[in-house]
């Protein structure tokens, strides 16, 4: 891969790296005394060897034929493989916790391996592990294909890529040292976060630059949603992670927001986290990949814009549906909802968009289970935001918040929708990156898809049936007016759910793994499409490669 | 603050509303305007055969 | 008209929309765009909140927490417990039943961050301050399964057998009135002195611990050992005082949920 950079842009590599290590070393020895020290040796371990590999090739042959010609896959080959590790990694864990939940001993008697501590391991590594690399990579990819343009930059790819890597590292591995500020889906701590905005600045600059050098006067939909995510998460991020570090040699830091107004912002962030990062990426992914697949335009380009304005303006009054009956003012939690509703009419408009682009090649859907897996993922997001503004409705929410009925639902969204329509893209794109005629197997593609819509199948019956119970017994009251159920009764009544729950997730982790497993195999074992030229090829149907007529 | 949490809600609450049916005035107009059709007809059929490389 | 009076400039007019100005007019409308459309949702919805006066109800009796159940607070934090407690009792009949009356805005005003928690897999805990004997609490944390037989809560042994660590402690609180916590300087400055008094009873230390926080505050053996200062101190004196930092919502009639 080095091959592809200059000497001055291995230099620069060179520089940014030993720049990291030296934070790193400071913060080593800041945090000496604290779990903060471990991130400093572990930012220092990753930037120096990221140093030598790049140091190693320092004058190796530079790069001859023009590189404008062509794309740059090679930081969206390695953020597909990323993706995919922490997909079998964050997902087993998701596997574990569940199995713990089911049998409590299965925590053993370790600090670290508690559900408070491994469960946001979890959904870190799920969301921005998995999603995140997943939708860096693809991005990537789309930006250059849309815009008919090569990468603005060979060295900022890397470190967005790399430098995204080393936060969900950082983060993972905290929480596991009870490293968190204990906001859901922004546990880590000052240090994390400030490393986060720099590396998410970087990010919107490569694209607004690679954007800049397009070829198309339009700006293809898909952009669009790319750019929301981007520009709303870093917005997301900023305000929620506002702290006052306790002291600069350790992790601890406090919000600076407290109760009324923290509960807003921590919902306000948490409901767009899933609004921006996993919905509106997400779609960027949906109308390229599916057009691209089944080799049709999408239905209405007209109503991907309206439904994109609208995602991007309903979405943020969304959150403090998380807070009904609470404390937050009765005014907010009416707006939160009536726009959770309003938001129905874009959402199914995307998945709408999307199947209506299918209707005429339903025998493709039949034949390729790539293609399979971007309808089901339509499918579900049209379920999972119909029940979501379902659950918004403050009478719904008064049963359905605090049980496992949210758990459901937020699976059915991130299983269903988020992973399905990632592993298809990713199915479409790896023999389109790698020029391979073919994946490796198109039979482990059929079992990764069965045994993903079957696990995500029974987790959410599971879940659904858990929390409506759970829901139900709490509000019971006998005849003379008591509470007919103890908390411990609903306890009691959930194990058999909890343990379909770990069956379905046991299944869709399977799944996951036989994914990676077809990934690797494609990218070692199956011959390259003809010519092994830096030109992209035609299509993945093992046309030719044409270079392109100047 | 000088300004009371009734006045700041009432105003946020009222500028919410025209805001929102401003925006969603604008993006109709721009999404259904006539002339931009053949541009999203053919960014649509753009992302179908764009593996041929940057174009120049 | 105004075409006569651009025409001079009409060159750098063309050379700008050739180059610079066509490529970056539309990404940046969309980052423009993007932003407005988003910004003005949380804007509205948030910044309101922040006229705290009317948003809270005033309890001027309200207590902060001392540096022992601060110090508890945070290892509640760190071992994840919000991941399946809430603490914010809703205004529904059936949670006040439960747990107790509602939670009141007041409560929280000193969380930072606010612990409501989204997910009861375990109760709701906003009410849990002696409810309960030190005790019962130190067993259950130690092992839950022990006094409740169903009960899939983690373990949390450990907490006995590691001490607590104080010395970061007057950091923290300064940080805490940083972001507007009423510390006084003599609390922030006594604050390791203050954990440890708090687990003594009948200690200078102790008595050190009554005058600055006042003679409500619970000053016991809460892990039952004397000997030292353990995590375990400080998480059960942290349980034992939440729903007590205010009087407010006992004293106030508690009204029919929906």
């Amino acid at each position: 891969m080095m091959e592809r950079l200059t000497v001055a842009e291995r230099q620069q590599a060179m520089l940014i790296t030993a720049v990291l290590a030296l934070a790193g070393l400071i913060l080593a020895i800041a945090g000496r005394n604290d779990p903060m020290g471990v991130h400093g040796w572990m930012t220092l371990f990753f930037a120096g060897g990221l140093f030598f590999v790049v140091g190693n090739a320092l004058y190796a042959a530079e790069p001859t034929e023009d590189r404008t010609t062509s794309y740059y896959d090679d930081p969206t080959k390695v953020g597909i493989l990323l993706s995919l590790f922490w997909a079998v990694v964050a997902m087993g864990m998701g596997v574990w916790v569940a199995a713990q939940l089911a049998w409590p001993d299965l925590r053993f008697d370790a600090a670290w391996s508690s559900f408070g501590r491994i469960r946001p391991v979890h959904t870190s590594g799920v969301i921005f592990g998995f999603g995140g690399n997943a939708l860096i990579a693809t991005s990537y990819h789309v930006m250059q294909r849309t815009s008919r343009a090569r990468l603005a930059g060979h060295v900022s790819p890397w470190f967005v890529l790399l430098g995204f890597n080393l936060f969900c590292i950082i983060a993972a591995s905290g929480y596991l040292m009870g490293i968190t500020q204990s906001k859901e889906y922004a546990e880590p701590e000052w240090y994390a976060d400030i490393w986060l905005v720099i590396v998410w600045v970087s990010y919107f600059v490569l694209y607004m630059r690679t954007l800049a050098r397009r070829n198309e006067p339009h700006i293809y939909v898909a952009n669009w949603y790319y750019m929301a995510f981007i520009l709303v998460v870093a917005m997301l991020h900023i305000v929620n992670n506002l702290a006052v570090p306790a002291s600069f040699s350790a992790a601890k830091s406090y919000s600076a927001f407290s109760g009324v107004q923290d509960a807003m912002t921590q919902w306000w962030y948490g409901h767009n986290a899933v609004a921006f990062f996993l919905t509106s990426g997400f779609l960027g992914m949906l109308y390229y990949f599916l057009p691209k697949r089944a080799e049709r335009p999408i239905y209405s380009y007209r109503l991907s814009i309206l439904s994109f304005w609208g995602i991007v303006f309903f979405y943020i009054w969304a959150g403090s549906h998380h807070l009904h009956y609470t404390a937050v003012p009765q005014w907010v939690q009416t707006l939160g909802m009536t726009f959770s509703v309003m938001l129905l009419v874009p959402s199914w408009a995307s998945a709408g968009n999307a199947l209506m682009t299918l209707n005429g090649a339903w025998g493709k859907v039949r034949d390729d289970a790539t293609l399979r897996f971007m309808m089901v993922a339509a499918v579900f997001y049209g379920l999972s935001t119909f029940e979501g503004s379902f659950m918004a409705v403050r009478a719904v929410n008064s049963l359905s918040h605090y049980t496992d009925w949210t758990v459901g639902h937020v699976h059915a969204g991130a299983m269903g929708w988020v992973a399905l329509i990632t592993f298809g893209s990713i199915y479409a794109l790896v023999p389109i990156l790698w020029r391979r005629e073919s994946m490796y197997s198109w039979k482990l593609v059929e079992w990764h898809f069965w045994l993903a819509l079957i696990g995500t199948v029974i987790y959410v019956f599971a879940m659904w049936n858990s929390g409506i119970i759970q829901g139900l017994m709490w509000r019971t009251y006998t005849e003379s007016g008591t509470l007919a159920y103890s908390f411990t009764d609903s306890l009691v009544a959930m194990h058999p759910y909890y343990v379909a729950r770990t069956i379905g997730g046991a299944f869709f982790l399977t799944g996951a793994i036989i994914g990676a497993f077809n990934v690797i195999m494609t990218i070692r074992r199956v011959r390259q499409d003809t010519h092994e030229l830096d030109y992209p090829t035609k299509s993945e149907a093992g046309e030719p490669a044409v270079p392109v007529a100047e | 603050m000088d300004t009371s949490y009734e006045t700041l809600s009432t105003i946020a609450k009222s500028f919410g509303l025209f805001y929102l049916i401003a925006l969603s005035i604008g993006i109709t107009i721009y999404a259904f305007c006539p002339s931009f059709g053949k541009r999203f007809d053919k960014a649509a059929r753009s992302v179908l055969d764009d593996e041929e490389g940057p174009c120049r | 008209m105004l075409r006569k009076i651009l025409k001079p400039f009409s060159k750098f007019f063309e050379f700008h929309a050739r180059t610079h100005y066509r490529a970056e007019r539309h990404s940046m409308g969309l980052t423009i765009g993007i932003i407005a459309a988003a910004a003005v949702g949380g804007f509205v919805e948030i910044a309101p909140l922040f006229s705290i006066d009317d948003t809270v109800e005033a309890d001027p009796n309200m207590r902060v927490y001392t540096p022992l159940e601060q110090a508890g607070r945070d290892i509640y934090i760190r071992e994840g417990c919000y991941a399946c407690h809430s603490q914010m009792i809703r205004t529904l009949r059936d949670e006040v039943d439960r747990y107790g009356p509602y939670s009141l805005a007041v409560e929280s005003q000193y969380d930072h961050p606010m612990l409501w928690g989204s997910k009861r897999t375990g109760p709701d805990l906003a009410r849990v301050g002696e409810k309960f004997s030190d005790e019962w609490q130190v067993q259950h944390l130690a092992d839950p399964r022990s006094l409740v037989p169903e009960s899939v809560m983690p373990q949390y042994a450990f907490l006995l057998n590691t001490s607590l660590e104080t010395a970061s402690l007057p950091g923290r609180l300064a940080a805490l009135r940083t972001v507007g916590v009423p510390y006084t300087d003599e609390q922030v400055a006594n604050a390791a002195d203050d954990a440890r008094g708090q687990a003594i009873p009948d200690s200078d230390r102790a008595y050190a611990v009554e005058e600055r926080y006042g003679e409500a505050t619970n000053i016991r053996f809460f892990d039952g050992r004397r000997d030292r200062l353990t995590e375990m101190d400080a998480l059960v004196a942290y349980l034992q005082i939440l729903g007590g930092l205010s009087d407010l919502p006992r004293n106030m009639q508690i009204p029919e949920g929906d």
